[in-house]
């Protein structure tokens, strides 16, 4: 079955991702992708906690989850990719064995060097870049929280200013 | 599981590696405070500063050098249910007193910040509050007046409530950063899943009941209602994920209102 | 309730807003703000506690669809449930268009409560950035007073969003009942159809993961059903 969601989320594993998508859309399994992540095994553990037992959690390595994406793929449950940077969703973007056709972005929080785009979203240049380089790729980027929510193009969200 | 080794104790009250005490007259001002740790929510640190102004009554016996560098790192971003906010007060203010090294801290409480939010909000918002919801609903559909009916309901919930809080920042407290393996208790593994087996045989039972109180005597009618709303929540399920049903039942209203008034 | 009974009242009647508004997501979060409790308030507020009870199970029925996830928007139901309340109640007795119509000004008020959240948190955002180098410095008392600042703004916006929405709404809603033409009972019928069409939604979204969770709706249904019939 086709990966459900490709999500960008720096809260990687949070109530909007377990509950808010994961409800509606029956997830069976989410795939981490996050090189700190995949080498720690407590916040492994930390991770697995989040989710229902129903839920598995894959941590992959962005080199490792670009390869792993076609086994993914061909599980009969639906699942997510979930990364914590738009960084590592491009670099999957380039490198996967599979096209990834659409990208959410469902979470990126204020940091100094970050503009308010949307209540949810906060992005530097090098990010406004990487995600025009996502859509040159052939990606459709919307930015969407839950799954109730407007869904904002790419466009709109880079000309977006707070709100 | 594995966390990190706890690092070089320095400082006041842990110097010898043991646990630095907390007054109860502190622990009892945090706990009120974790009620308001919502207050000044926003979209930057999002429940940042509520974390800092939870957590000051534990850290105000640090050397001020330190007790003001804690009450920074802790103002900064972070997310959590608000419920479970404590074991995140607790946790992090056990590491700021043990003197646990600070980038380990702000490690430990960027990774603490999802799995807070998605335990509580599986089990509260997802579980225990649908589930108090619909025993209100029921006590009212069985004909209950008023002042029992939200007696039921804030008696019940609250109990929930305000245990999962005092839970949260005594473990929270106690654990420090090794807290995680609370996490695991079964009321958040399998309590969700508990409470909506509860939720679903309980939600049939009192929708027939609910509808024919709000309606009134009319069984053919109440009947076509139910028929209506199975077939109505049909097609929410099947497109509910991109869809709020109240803002639809709204519009829905709407046109209802102004054909009876244009009629 | 006349209008200007309604004049008279609103101000308590918005304090109570105040108080339920706060406790959807600022203080203390005991749930004054789901509308089965603030609509039944808001009902004994007028002397109708019934009528409010009863326009707060339709709207509590509704707000099973409302997961309040911290950062994402959804609807405030503490002064949605009063506007209902006051509105409900505040008709006369036996009114055919009162049901719908309070339902109706209630979800309005949940549209434009759900928005005021935003234009909170917006602002609360706005006086953290303005006291940055402080908070930074681990000044005790300004962590304090920014909370103490979005307890108070949160508090000011559930007395101003009930106010505003009493004082449109309610004279819109008696000239509305006033002409309704479609019969109590049918109007009645809408009403609940729409919320158990949400509920029933709300409840499928909630517990369908759960192992034999259908199974158990139905069962309960046969249950409720005999019931009904037995009653």
């Amino acid at each position: 079955m086709p990966i459900a969601l490709y999500r960008i989320d720096d809260r990687l594993i949070h109530g909007q991702v377990v509950v808010g998508w994961g409800q509606p859309l029956d997830l069976g399994f989410i795939v981490l992708v996050d090189d700190v992540v995949a080498e720690s095994d407590w916040e492994q553990e930390l991770y697995r906690l989040g989710v229902p037992p129903s839920m598995d959690v894959y941590f992959e390595s962005t080199r490792d989850a670009a390869r792993g994406l076609a086994t993914y793929v061909s599980d009969r449950r639906t699942g997510m990719v979930l990364t914590e940077t738009v960084e590592t969703m491009l670099e999957l973007a380039r490198t996967a064995v599979i096209p990834i056709t659409a990208v959410n972005v469902g979470g990126i929080h204020h940091r100094e060097d970050r503009t308010q785009k949307l209540r949810y979203v906060f992005l530097n240049k090098p990010e406004e870049q990487a995600l025009r380089e996502m859509a040159e790729l052939g990606v459709v980027v919307t930015a969407q929280d839950v799954p109730s929510a407007t869904s904002h193009s790419l466009d709109a969200l880079l000309k977006a200013c707070a709100k | 599981m594995t966390i990190p080794a706890a690092g070089a104790r320095r400082g006041s009250g842990a110097g010898d590696g043991t646990a630095a005490p907390v007054s109860t007259r502190a622990v009892i001002a945090a706990y009120a405070r974790l009620f308001a740790v919502q207050g000044s929510w926003n979209y930057e640190t999002m429940v940042g500063n509520g974390i800092a102004f939870c957590m000051k009554p534990l850290l105000q016996d640090l050397p001020e050098e330190r007790y003001h560098a804690a009450l920074a790192r802790q103002a900064r971003y972070f997310n959590a249910h608000p419920y479970l906010a404590g074991v995140a007060v607790g946790a992090l203010a056990r590491g700021e007193l043990d003197g646990e090294d600070p980038a380990r801290i702000e490690r430990f409480r960027t990774a603490l910040c999802g799995p807070l939010g998605s335990v509580g909000d599986q089990l509260v918002w997802a579980g225990w509050l649908p589930l108090c919801s619909l025993i209100a609903v029921g006590a009212f559909a069985l004909g209950a007046g008023p002042l029992a009916v939200v007696c039921i309901f804030l008696g019940i919930y609250n109990v929930g409530h305000v245990a999962l809080r005092a839970w949260g920042l005594r473990v929270g407290l106690r654990r420090g950063l090794r807290v995680a393996p609370a996490l695991a208790n079964p009321v958040f593994r399998e309590g969700p899943a508990a409470l909506a087996r509860i939720s679903a045989v309980l939600a049939g039972l009192i929708l027939p009941l609910a509808l024919q109180r709000i309606i009134g005597p009319g069984r053919v009618l109440a009947g076509g209602v139910a028929v209506v709303a199975v077939v109505g929540a049909v097609i929410l399920a099947r497109f509910g994920a991109r869809a709020t049903g109240w803002r639809a039942a709204l519009g829905l209203l709407a046109i209802f209102v102004l054909y009876s008034v244009a009629r | 309730m006349t209008t200007g009974s309604l004049l008279f009242s609103v101000i308590p009647v918005s304090l109570l807003g105040a108080v339920v508004g706060l406790d959807m997501v600022s203080f203390p979060q005991m749930m004054l703000s789901r509308p089965l409790v603030s609509a039944t308030l808001a009902g004994a507020f007028v002397g109708r506690p019934a009528a409010g009870l009863l326009i707060g199970a339709v709207l509590e029925l509704i707000a099973l669809e409302t997961l309040p996830f911290g950062a994402s928007r959804y609807a405030e139901w503490g002064t949605a449930g009063v506007v209902g309340g006051v509105v409900m109640a505040g008709q006369p007795q036996g009114s055919a268009g009162a049901l719908p119509v309070a339902m109706f000004v209630a979800l309005a008020t949940a549209v434009f409560s759900s928005r005021s959240m935003v234009w909170v948190r917006t602002w609360n955002a706005h006086e953290a950035r303005r006291m940055r180098a402080a908070i930074d410095a681990g000044a005790p008392e300004v962590i304090d007073s920014i909370q103490l600042h979005g307890l108070t703004m949160d508090l000011v916006r559930g007395f101003a969003v009930t106010c505003i929405a009493l004082l449109i709404l309610f004279p819109l809603s008696q000239k509305i009942v006033a002409v309704w033409s479609v019969d109590a009972v049918y109007s009645r019928a809408v009403v609940t159809a729409l919320a158990a069409t949400v509920a029933a939604g709300a409840i499928w979204t909630l517990t369908h993961r759960a192992a034999r969770a259908g199974w158990l709706f139905v069962l309960g249904l046969c249950a409720g059903t005999a019931l009904l019939l037995l009653q």
